[in-house]
């Protein structure tokens, strides 16, 4: 019963506390109006150049874009105690470490998830794109699987910023890679093959191609394994992101790192 | 009976680097062998200026910090190999404005942490508002606390170690930057937390705190406790001594190290006091330095000169002042 309720009460708290885009004057520019640039940029690209449809960027974009609030909440919800000098009084708790990090990712999934569907719906109606009514469901089933999925990869970041300083140039960078290496733009099969190599061991990859072929008119059945693939990613990615935070936490109380000087 | 907190020979080192291309590692000793006891019921005080390693001892005593060489043991166990049981019955109270969830009403913050510490759902509102009654902040609960005074934030963190109402207390510096009357008023609330039958530990750097609070303080200087007993005990190793008080505007460090050497003198120190300073010569029983240290003084524009018995705060100042001499020896 602790345990449900630090993964749920305390996870929503800790997220309120920390997560600095609560405020809607924060909130709307970063999360609501910058993601719908981000599309319309590529979208415009793309005509220009004629290589892929507005629907490729449109959910391409949308799904990439979830990683903002994927990554920086779950960095900051986790090692911005660290900024906060709150990390000392939270680790000193007997609280089990399992739901303590866990429950902080599940508001985060939420909210990335929101942002996700919401920046596909404005660059929808924006750019006229259409999505059969058979596609919402299951479109709204591979957004949430790909916020997990990148929360996932957030954890591991989080674990780094109990260790980093410059934690917004790390979300930064990986923001980038997500961008690059996802397919959100550019098909990865168009990719050297290195890079998609990567591609394939990184969140949203799968979940962005399987939304395509859901707003194409595929059935969820279709793209099972995609999903599949996305979950055992996020999967992967958590149990990592764990492992790493309980090391780091280890690895702060014999180096003195835990708490900012 | 077993102690309730041994704190074994412990040494913690700091490791720190330096330059961006060319690191440079230098290595800082923080605490280096300090070893005490604190028995059921206690409040004992680890006395020491800044950067003494009072602040370090207790975070590897709550199992903050692992320890370089040494043991702490809590409750009769260890707080490196059962830190989780520890943590159950420990609460730890931090000195100053930050750890706290600013965004969040103080009411949060405890609920927060009555989650962390597992404090039963149906008794936590009950808890919550004795603790709040208790260091006065009912009736403010539902503000952020990023609209909190010094004061109210530091009752906030009283509040929140106390939320599993736990047999041991870690209270660093708790007092600090607090206004009188809120000083006064957590000192009543730590001393109802003795009468209460808990075992504190309590840091700081006001002599008069520990002097009314504690049933003993351990002098912690450079990282090593310098000198351990009751209030009474410190105050009676420099009690046939003699202090004398100069008031002086503008004193240069050479003028200092020409009264340490006078014969007799165990200590010196220079307070800063508005727009003068104040040089406090102690000496040992027997001896009367103010002829020599006003002749040594020849030529510095003095104020007021008083000779006095001396305090806890001379016994503290001479304690830290040897040791600082040993080490730099």
């Amino acid at each position: 019963m602790t345990s449900l309720r630090i993964f749920a009460i305390g996870g929503l708290m800790s997220f309120r506390a920390l997560f600095g885009f609560m405020s809607p004057w924060i909130y709307i520019p970063t999360l609501v109006v910058t993601p719908l640039f981000q599309i319309l940029l590529f979208v415009f690209i793309g005509r220009s150049a004629g290589v892929e449809s507005d629907t490729f960027y449109v959910v391409g974009n949308a799904i990439q874009y979830s990683s903002v609030p994927c990554l920086f909440a779950m960095t900051f919800t986790i090692a911005g105690e660290r900024f906060n000098q709150t990390l000392g009084p939270v680790l000193v708790s007997p609280a089990g470490r399992l739901p303590l990090f866990l429950g902080r990712s599940l508001p985060v999934i939420v909210n990335g998830a929101f942002v996700g569907a919401l920046s596909f719906t404005l660059g929808s109606l924006v750019l006229g794109v259409t999505v059969p009514a058979s596609a919402v469901a299951p479109l709204a089933l591979v957004i949430v699987l790909a916020s997990a999925s990148c929360t996932g990869l957030g954890l591991v970041l989080a674990g780094i910023g109990l260790r980093v300083r410059e934690q917004a140039v790390m979300l930064n960078i990986v923001f980038g890679l997500l961008l690059i290496f996802t397919g959100a733009n550019v098909p990865i099969e168009q990719l050297p093959e290195w890079m998609e190599a990567i591609s394939r061991l990184l969140p949203f990859t799968h979940a962005i191609e399987a939304g395509r072929e859901v707003v194409a008119g595929s059935g969820l059945g279709d793209v099972s394994g995609l999903l599949l693939r996305e979950l055992a990613i996020g999967v992967v990615y958590a149990v990592l992101g764990y492992r790493f935070l309980r090391f780091m936490e280890r690895q702060g109380r014999i180096h003195a790192t835990l708490e900012r000087a | 009976m077993p102690p309730v907190v041994e704190a074994i020979d412990l040494h913690r080192t700091y490791r720190t680097t330096t330059g961006t291309f060319r690191r440079r590692s230098l290595e800082v000793e923080a605490v280096r062998g300090v070893s005490f006891e604190i028995a059921e019921g206690e409040l004992f005080g680890l006395l020491g200026p800044n950067g003494a390693g009072k602040t370090t001892t207790i975070k590897m005593l709550i199992t903050l910090l692992i320890p370089t060489s040494g043991q702490a043991r809590v409750l009769g166990r260890d707080v490196v190999e059962d830190a989780h049981w520890v943590r159950e019955r420990i609460g730890y109270v931090f000195g100053g404005d930050r750890g706290l969830y600013e965004r969040l009403s103080a009411l949060d913050n405890l609920r927060y942490f009555a989650e962390l510490y597992g404090v039963e759902p149906r008794s936590q509102r009950a808890r919550i508002g004795e603790l709040l009654e208790l260091v006065g902040l009912e009736g403010r609960e539902k503000e952020r606390v990023e609209g909190y005074s010094r004061g109210m934030r530091q009752r906030l963190h009283i509040a929140r170690g106390l939320l599993h109402d736990p047999p041991v207390l870690f209270l660093d510096e708790p007092t600090i930057g607090v206004d009188p009357v809120g000083a006064r008023e957590l000192r009543a609330t730590i001393a109802g937390l003795k009468a209460a039958g808990k075992t504190v530990l309590l840091t700081t750097h006001y002599m008069f705190e520990a002097d009314a609070l504690c049933d003993r303080i351990g002098v912690v200087a450079k990282g090593r406790i310098v000198a351990e007993g009751t209030p009474r005990e410190l105050k009676e190793r420099v009690a046939e001594g003699v202090v004398v008080e100069i008031e002086v505007y503008g004193i240069e460090d050479d003028r200092v190290e020409a009264l340490r050497r006078i014969d007799g003198v165990t200590s010196v120190a220079v307070e800063d006091r508005d727009q003068a300073q104040v040089v406090v010569v102690q000496a040992e029983p027997g001896r009367e330095p103010t002829h020599d240290v006003l002749a040594r003084l020849d030529g510095v524009s003095l104020g007021r000169v008083t000779t006095r018995e001396p305090t806890l705060e001379d016994a503290y100042v001479a304690l830290v002042t040897e040791e600082r001499e040993q080490v730099s020896d």
